[in-house]
């Protein structure tokens, strides 16, 4: 009897702890404000390689007693921000892989609060450069803090924060997209 | 000696801990979809006489916050209810050409006023279940179509309510899970949207 006991209570507690671990940032959705920015007049582009400056957390971010890593198979939040920007542009039909219009960027800021009992935030920042045929014809850095109800309960916090890490990454590609010296740019 | 006994004490108290918040887990919880909104299908919907493709976007939100991953669960259901509608001559995700109409679906799951479903369920897990609560979660959408340089827009309120533990639910609704009940409010949500646009001669 004391022996089952003891296998129930091994087994509730590997349950409880199982949350404990590194869990891929949520998939990337395109915004509503992005898609209709990006269908006026915006010219098709391709997207390169994002990498992180030095000194920003570009593998891991801690969420409680969780961590959450970004996209890709190097599981790097400049891959997310790459593959969020494609993401944006192939839902809008803007983007051509083999096109002269190329963006690439560094992601220069990336931090995740999620200690907060009752707010959780982020603050994320990109450099972005966007070349035609080789050419800069716009290099900028855009930084934007995101917030959102968190909460006590690290069972509820820890979803809303990584949800909360993927709302920062649209308001930063909206940010972008939104910039009338890039929409300019485009052009 | 002694500090062994601690770490005995110390694992005891963690695996009683452990059942405690596995345990929790086991609290009945039944959903009632709002008898409010109208059941609408195909049948009540008038079809334009040329129909065109649309691109769809939603966007779920909770309390105005992005929420990725009921925007992923969900997605399919939308495109899904506008396929069935027969008001367009394809449905997409991705841009649909010039031609095509766009259809942005933004909903928002918003706290009741006076109830924190997060508390109120956490209080009942506490007792297991011997107090119950029910919690109302409601949705805003407004739905939107444009094409040509028209738009036209509609908003559609929706609300699930959800009984945690020992509770009672609304007389005269059917309970569903969660997940199911969510599952039919977008649906109703859609189809609601689709109609009052129809009606607004949106699609024409």
């Amino acid at each position: 009897m004391r022996r089952t006991i003891r296998s129930v209570a091994a087994a509730a507690t590997l349950l409880a702890l199982a949350a404990c671990g590194s869990t891929p940032a949520p998939g990337y959705q395109p915004s509503i404000a992005n898609l209709q920015a990006l269908r006026v007049g915006m010219t098709p582009m391709g997207v390169d390689d994002f990498s992180a400056a030095a000194g920003v957390n570009d593998t891991r971010l801690g969420v409680r007693a969780d961590s959450m890593t970004g996209a890709g198979g190097d599981g790097a939040f400049s891959t997310y921000l790459q593959q969020a920007l494609e993401t944006e542009l192939r839902n809008a039909g803007r983007f051509d892989a083999d096109a002269g219009l190329r963006l690439s960027g560094v992601l220069i800021e990336n931090r995740l609060d999620a200690s907060g009992f009752s707010i959780g935030r982020a603050s994320v920042g990109a450099r972005f450069v966007l070349t035609r045929d080789g050419v800069v014809i716009y290099d900028k850095a855009h930084n934007v803090e995101h917030e959102w109800e968190s909460s006590f309960m690290g069972a509820l916090a820890i979803p809303a924060a990584m949800q909360g890490y993927a709302g920062a990454m649209q308001k930063l590609t909206g940010q972008l997209f939104a910039d009338p010296t890039f929409v300019e740019a485009t052009r | 000696m002694k500090s062994n006994n601690i770490f005995r004490h110390a694992v005891r108290g963690l695996a009683v801990l452990s059942c405690a918040v596995v345990l929790t887990g086991c609290l009945s919880m039944n959903s009632y979809v709002d008898p409010a909104l109208p059941l609408v299908t195909k049948a009540d919907i008038a079809a334009p006489a040329t129909t065109r493709p649309v691109q769809i976007a939603l966007e779920f939100r909770t309390k105005g916050n992005a929420n990725a991953a009921g925007t992923a669960e969900l997605q399919p259901r939308v495109i899904a209810v506008a396929a069935e509608s027969g008001l367009f001559s394809s449905v997409t995700r991705e841009s649909a050409g010039a031609d095509a109409g766009l259809l942005t679906v933004v909903i928002d799951n918003v706290a009741v006023e006076g109830e924190n479903a997060a508390a109120e369920g956490f209080g009942t897990g506490l007792t297991f279940g011997a107090v119950g609560n029910m919690v109302t979660d409601a949705y805003v959408s407004t739905i939107t179509y444009t094409r040509g340089g028209e738009t036209v827009s509609v908003d559609v309120r929706h609300a699930i309510h959800t009984t945690i533990g020992n509770h009672s639910g609304p007389s005269g609704l059917t309970a569903v899970t969660p997940q199911e009940a969510v599952h039919q409010a977008i649906d109703q949500i859609i189809w609601n949207g689709l109609d009052k646009l129809a009606d607004r001669r949106a699609f024409d």
